[in-house]
């Protein structure tokens, strides 16, 4: 039987802690892809995983159910994403992806992509990085919400504590930083766009 | 919603790239981007940068976190709870003042094992030409005989020196740790200057070698510049002769 998030919230509220290893598992992939896409490290985004559950799980009971337990976890972790850009501000706000292993990028798409697209989505998501790297963290968070995780704009005004008219002029004007430096520093960028 | 759209109203724009403006909104905008080939285009570029956001992907990586623990049944055992870390949990980068700390204490570790490193030359250093350097310039201005009875003296100093030293080995259960170290230390300071003098002997026997070789080279020098001179001699004297032979010739042939 599939619990929804609200179920097992609630049973792990009554100590179940197998339920709340569940909505670890259920989670745990998503939350991942925004904190390594917020930081842009690996490892650093495992630990804000791992510490957003953390966390989590001992304001359990302060949870009252206001928000989806989700929204609530998006929370957490942007909070925490939000303390490592603090404390990385010395250093780059957003340093370089490590490497995908085209292996890895061929088992995501199936055995079908041949290994030229598989290079070129390789350099299209180099690009994308290095132009994620240019944005302010609120339009960068924005932008990610919504494409990779496909919040609405209330929701991200929720999340991001900002009127709604805000999150549509931060996404605006983040995808038009994109698209000039797309434009600028990929000069093959139109074509890897048509492949991918 | 407002179903009024100014031109390059980014905002609205977004709304209606992302399906979010409502059925008034989109009407408008789409009636103005029949018109205004500026909008239409800045939409198609923000279309075409949202689908190269596509291509970025996380890299796969192995989650799995649990919690593993619980100490309380009845409610969520918020302390007792814990998740398993993975391995490199502890690989977060150290605040800057614990950098500091750590480059301060390697660099006074260095330091410190240099300046001994240095304190141990400082000692050794005089310690070990004594016997190495003093033998070869001695040996400059010494003959056979003084390296002779140099080596004589340095053997039977020697030994001299072994019974003794086998003396000292027998351990006396009995004795107290300090006369044990006293003894110790008693034998390591005879094993080091038996060492010297040994090391000692072992260059007077180089030098002694060497001045010998030396000798003999000589005297094959000096045999060969005397056959040298044996062969040249009679050739110069042949040549002398022959030279007064033609001179006297030559003066005697006018008078014919």
């Amino acid at each position: 039987m599939t619990w929804t998030d609200e179920e097992l919230v609630t049973r792990s509220m009554g100590g179940d802690v197998d339920s709340f290893n569940q909505l670890i598992l259920r989670w745990e992939r998503p939350i991942y892809a925004l904190a390594y896409r917020v930081i842009g490290r690996e490892e650093d985004a495992r630990d804000v995983v791992q510490e957003t559950f953390l966390r989590a799980f001992r304001a359990l009971p302060g949870f009252k159910g206001q928000a989806k337990f989700s929204s609530w976890l998006y929370r957490i972790a942007l909070n925490l994403c939000r303390d490592w850009i603090r404390r990385q501000r010395r250093a780059p706000v957003m340093q370089a992806p490590e490497g995908v292993e085209l292996v890895d990028l061929a088992s995501e798409r199936g055995p079908v992509e041949s290994i030229e697209d598989l290079v070129c989505r390789r350099e299209l998501s180099e690009v994308v990085a290095d132009a994620m790297k240019l944005l302010p963290e609120e339009q960068r968070t924005a932008i990610i919400l919504k494409e990779y995780h496909g919040m609405t704009f209330q929701e991200i005004a929720d999340l991001q504590g900002c009127p709604l008219s805000t999150v549509k002029t931060r996404l605006y004007q983040g995808l038009s930083v994109l698209r000039r430096h797309l434009e600028k520093n990929a000069k093959t960028a139109p074509e890897l766009v048509k492949r991918v | 919603m407002n179903a009024e759209f100014t031109c390059r109203d980014g905002g609205a724009l977004a709304g209606y790239l992302y399906g979010e403006a409502d059925a008034a909104e989109r009407a408008v905008i789409e009636a103005h981007l029949a018109a205004c080939a500026a909008c239409a285009a800045e939409l198609a570029a923000l279309g075409a940068a949202r689908s190269a956001l596509a291509a970025w992907t996380p890299p796969q990586t192995d989650l799995g976190f649990q919690i593993v623990s619980a100490r309380d049944a009845d409610t969520p055992a918020v302390q007792g709870a814990s998740i398993l870390r993975p391995a490199r949990w502890w690989h977060r980068p150290l605040p800057a003042w614990a950098q500091a700390a750590a480059a301060l204490l390697i660099f006074a570790a260095g330091g410190a094992l240099g300046m001994r490193a240095g304190d141990v030359r400082t000692v050794s250093q005089p310690a070990r030409p004594a016997a190495a350097t003093q033998a070869p310039t001695a040996a400059a201005s010494v003959s056979a005989d003084d390296l002779a009875a140099l080596e004589q003296r340095l053997r039977r100093e020697i030994a001299d020196m072994r019974p003794t030293t086998a003396a000292a080995q027998p351990v006396n259960a009995s004795a107290t740790d300090e006369q044990l170290v006293q003894r110790f230390r008693t034998m390591l300071a005879q094993s080091e200057e038996r060492q010297q003098r040994e090391l000692a002997l072992r260059l007077t026997d180089l030098v002694r070698d060497f001045d010998s070789q030396r000798r003999v080279d000589l005297a094959l020098i000096e045999r060969t510049f005397g056959q040298m001179e044996g062969v040249t001699g009679p050739e110069l004297r042949q040549q002398r002769e022959a030279i007064n032979y033609l001179i006297r010739t030559a003066s005697q042939r006018p008078q014919q």
